[in-house]
């Protein structure tokens, strides 16, 4: 089967009272991991917003899937930007467990 | 006025003279003139014809003839200002009418008046003395055209029966003649609008006689057929135009005269259309053409008069279709082998005969020279010829025209009509010009093999005794053949290459065997996902630590591809290198740690696991330290096939400051399985079926029936079962049990 990497990772970019939602479905990978970083680039959200990674929705992640959201994490630090993550469907937050990465990933506040 | 002959005589003479008249003519006007005129003076002092239209309407059509030539004149005039009325009384209208003959012999003033068209009528009719009128109808083809009159004026003897018959007799044969010159007419008309109609055509049409003869061209056959004008064709003699051109079938055979449809036509056979090569013999031109032929018949006799041609230019179709039929099968020849210099000569017999007489592939080597790797003629002679001219003559890299100035400008050449001039000074002696002469070359085409980034060599293709020209689309179509052959042997090229690098890199990347612990047994496996040459992303290791002691490694560095095989065997030595100088599981996993955020290009993520191992010999169980950074926790699989995950999970290294990993004790006894195993393995498959960490303990379930080599095969079996054989990420094993 092929697939587009847009049918692989849908990206849906949400905007709520004090944060700006990430909603992430399908797989992050090596193929589709650079489509988060442009979307949050075209989403221009200023430095105030919080950014929150919502991967409930999100089934498969691998260790570049990992490097973009860390990338993430550190550009947000950089711009004294508040960024969380909600917790992974059970592949994902074994994943984000079994590296230490969720230890160190904010979880948003209701 | 008029000298009675003997009626008799006249009437034999002027019926001969009038045969005579009516076939010299078949121009309308002439031929009513024509008429007219013969009756004067010997039957008539005043003749006229009067014509009616198809419907039997008005009548427009009028001849005078008259000794009196101002009489004639007149009387035109008069007719033309009061046509007559076809409904009226007056003795045309009334025999036109009627299609019988009237007979006038005594016309009275009051006569005249009662039939006149007007005072102007009656007067001129009265003052030019009319006297005596016959009226013969003109009938041909059972239809009524008009009507011949005949009058005398002033004194002279009334007309009798036997006049009124010498004229009936004269215009049954005039009507004839002027109904043929009518239909003349009416098919000139037609005539000239389908002729006009042909001529603008832009398909070029021929009309042959039987003897071969073009009796109508066109303007597009004229051009067709290299002629300056469509006269030129048709005054051509039969079958010299063909000679014009080398006529060849699809196959490429001659086709002659005779089997040309038009031809056939006169055999009395039905052509089917036919596809013809034409080539321009005076420019080499090429053409596509279909001929369809199809026959005028003489519907009395059932013989074919004429031969209809017409040729359809489907030159442009036809190149279309050829050249992508050819770049399917280059294509095909270019992925059938890796080997350049094999696929380069496979793409010289390719392109002749099919675009070409001949054809040689010239590459510059490493040494920066210009080496011929393929050639191939239609004559195997000029074959030995052109190896003789690129043994004694190679062009040289900086020569200034051919194929090195091609290759350095990467830019094709046309040389549509080789020029013998620019031959003999392109040639540096004697010898070089007669090989050069020899070879024959009318044409030639240069095209550089273009890779991506460079020029590789170039591809000639030339035609000689095919009596062909190249043109723009040739040019088009070899330097689109020249440019896939080009991307095919720069992908072979780098095929080798990467496969080269490949091996080098995965030397660095896993142990080339794993070392001899006594009472332990020790295996590993590796399974890359993807093409083979896709290095990077896991390692494994078995060092010695010390006595008796003994350190496992596996990790996964994130990524694919030269970059992340750097890392790998960046992560895999500074491992080796911290674990010499004696380094904890902790204090290794920080040196590789900062390692990788020292990178010059920027961090990369790696996880690892560190088993440190020791073995008192046989029999004896083995205290083991699982240190865990990013990576799944190994396996210890007992007796009963239980598996139990062992370690505590520890930060990934490279991007989190600063790691948190632990160091946790176990111990692993005799007939025990440790199994450690990279991320690559619970992650095969796609979501819906993935392996899992489940699958992967009830998998384990089996280890203890199993030598360790073989639980490892049936490991990598399931996985790759799981995945459907395509694995998304690697996979690494390392198993180790106690005898």
């Amino acid at each position: 089967m092929v697939m587009g990497v847009e049918d692989q990772l849908g990206i849906t970019v949400r905007r709520e009272a004090d944060r700006v939602v990430v909603d992430l479905d399908g797989e992050l990978d090596m193929a589709s991991a650079p489509l988060l970083q442009s979307a949050l680039d075209s989403a221009e959200v200023d430095p105030e917003t919080m950014v929150v990674l919502d991967l409930q929705s999100l089934q498969f992640i691998d260790s570049t899937g990992l490097r973009a959201i860390l990338s993430l994490r550190d550009q947000c630090r950089e711009r004294a930007q508040q960024f969380a993550v909600t917790r992974g469907s059970p592949q994902v937050q074994r994943l984000l467990d079994i590296t230490g990465v969720s230890e160190h990933l904010q979880t948003p506040t209701a | 006025m008029t000298e009675k002959a003997p009626p008799r005589d006249i009437a034999v003479e002027l019926l001969v003279e009038a045969g005579a008249v009516m076939a010299s003519s078949l121009d309308l006007a002439t031929t009513m003139q024509q008429v007219a005129q013969l009756t004067v003076p010997r039957l008539a002092d005043l003749c006229t014809i009067d014509l009616c239209d198809d419907a039997g309407g008005a009548i427009r059509e009028v001849a005078v003839a008259s000794g009196d030539v101002g009489l004639a004149h007149d009387l035109e005039a008069l007719r033309r200002r009061h046509p007559l009325d076809p409904n009226g009384e007056h003795p045309v209208a009334r025999v036109i009418a009627s299609g019988e003959p009237m007979l006038l012999a005594e016309m009275s003033d009051m006569l005249m008046r009662s039939f006149a068209q007007g005072s102007e009528h009656a007067r001129f009719m009265i003052e030019h003395r009319y006297r005596s009128a016959a009226v013969a109808p003109l009938v041909a083809r059972g239809r009524t055209l008009g009507a011949l009159s005949v009058l005398r004026l002033g004194d002279c003897e009334p007309y009798c029966g036997e006049d009124l018959g010498l004229a009936c007799e004269l215009a049954r044969r005039a009507a004839l003649a002027i109904d043929n010159a009518r239909l003349y007419s009416e098919v000139r008309q037609v005539e000239q609008r389908l002729a006009a109609i042909l001529v603008n055509l832009a398909e070029a049409i021929t009309l042959m006689d039987a003897r071969g003869r073009m009796v109508f061209a066109n303007q597009a056959a004229a051009e067709l057929l290299q002629a300056s004008s469509p006269e030129e064709l048709m005054q051509a003699r039969p079958g010299s135009i063909m000679e014009r051109f080398l006529v060849l079938d699809e196959q490429g055979r001659e086709l002659a005269l005779d089997q040309m449809p038009g031809r056939r036509l006169f055999k009395g056979e039905r052509p089917q259309p036919l596809l013809v090569r034409n080539v321009v013999r005076a420019t080499g031109e090429e053409r596509w053409l279909i001929v369809r032929s199809s026959p005028v018949i003489d519907p009395e006799s059932g013989r074919v008069l004429f031969a209809v041609n017409v040729f359809e230019n489907i030159t442009e179709v036809k190149r279309a279709q050829l050249a992508e039929s050819f770049m399917a099968e280059a294509s095909r020849v270019l992925a059938s082998s890796m080997d350049y210099s094999e696929t380069l000569q496979g793409i010289a017999r390719l392109a002749v005969p099919q675009i070409a007489d001949g054809c040689a592939v010239d590459v510059v080597n490493e040494h920066g020279e210009i080496e011929r790797v393929a050639i191939h003629h239609r004559d195997p002679a000029m074959v030995a010829l052109a190896q003789r001219l690129d043994r004694g003559y190679r062009p040289a890299p900086q020569d200034p025209a051919g194929v090195p100035e091609v290759i350095r400008s990467g830019r094709p050449r046309l040389y549509a009509e080789v020029d013998p001039d620019a031959l003999a000074a392109y040639a540096t002696d004697n010898e070089h010009l007669e090989l050069l002469q020899g070879i024959g070359a009318r044409s030639v085409i240069i095209a550089p093999l273009a890779a991506p980034a460079r020029t590789l060599g170039a591809v000639t293709l030339i035609c000689s005794d095919s009596g062909r020209s190249f043109s723009h689309a040739d040019l088009a179509l070899a330097v689109r053949l020249a440019r896939r052959a080009g991307t095919a042997v720069e992908s072979a090229r780098l095929y080798t290459e990467r496969n080269r690098i490949a091996h080098v890199l995965g030397a660095a990347l896993l142990p080339e065997s794993l070392p001899e612990v006594p009472g332990v047994q020790i295996e590993a496996l590796y399974r890359a996902a993807g093409e083979l040459n896709d290095v990077g992303g896991d390692f494994y290791d078995v060092l010695p630590y010390g006595a008796d002691r003994w350190l496992l490694v596996i990790g996964d560095v994130c990524g694919k591809g030269p970059r992340a095989a750097g890392v790998t065997a960046l992560a895999r030595h500074t491992l080796r290198a911290a674990a010499m100088l004696g380094q904890t599981p902790t204090g290794m996993l920080g040196t590789l740690h900062r390692a990788l955020r020292s990178q010059p290009m920027g961090a990369d993520l790696c996880t690892a696991s560190l088993v440190t191992m020791c073995h008192a010999g046989t029999g004896q169980p083995a205290q083991l330290t699982v240190t865990l950074a990013g990576h799944p926790p190994p396996l210890v699989i007992d007796e009963s096939g239980q598996a139990t995950q062992v370690g505590r999970p520890g930060t990934l290294l490279g991007v989190i400051d600063p790691i948190d990993v632990a160091e946790v004790e176990t111990q692993l006894r005799p007939g025990q399985t440790l199994l450690l195993y990279t991320d690559g393995l619970p992650e095969a498959g796609r979501s819906d079926h993935r392996l899992g960490e489940r699958d992967l303990l009830a998998l384990c379930a089996q280890a203890p029936g199993l030598d360790l080599a073989a639980m490892l095969a049936r490991i990598e079996q399931t996985a790759l079962r799981h995945a459907q054989g395509k694995l998304r990420d690697d996979i690494a094993l390392l198993a180790v049990r106690l005898c």
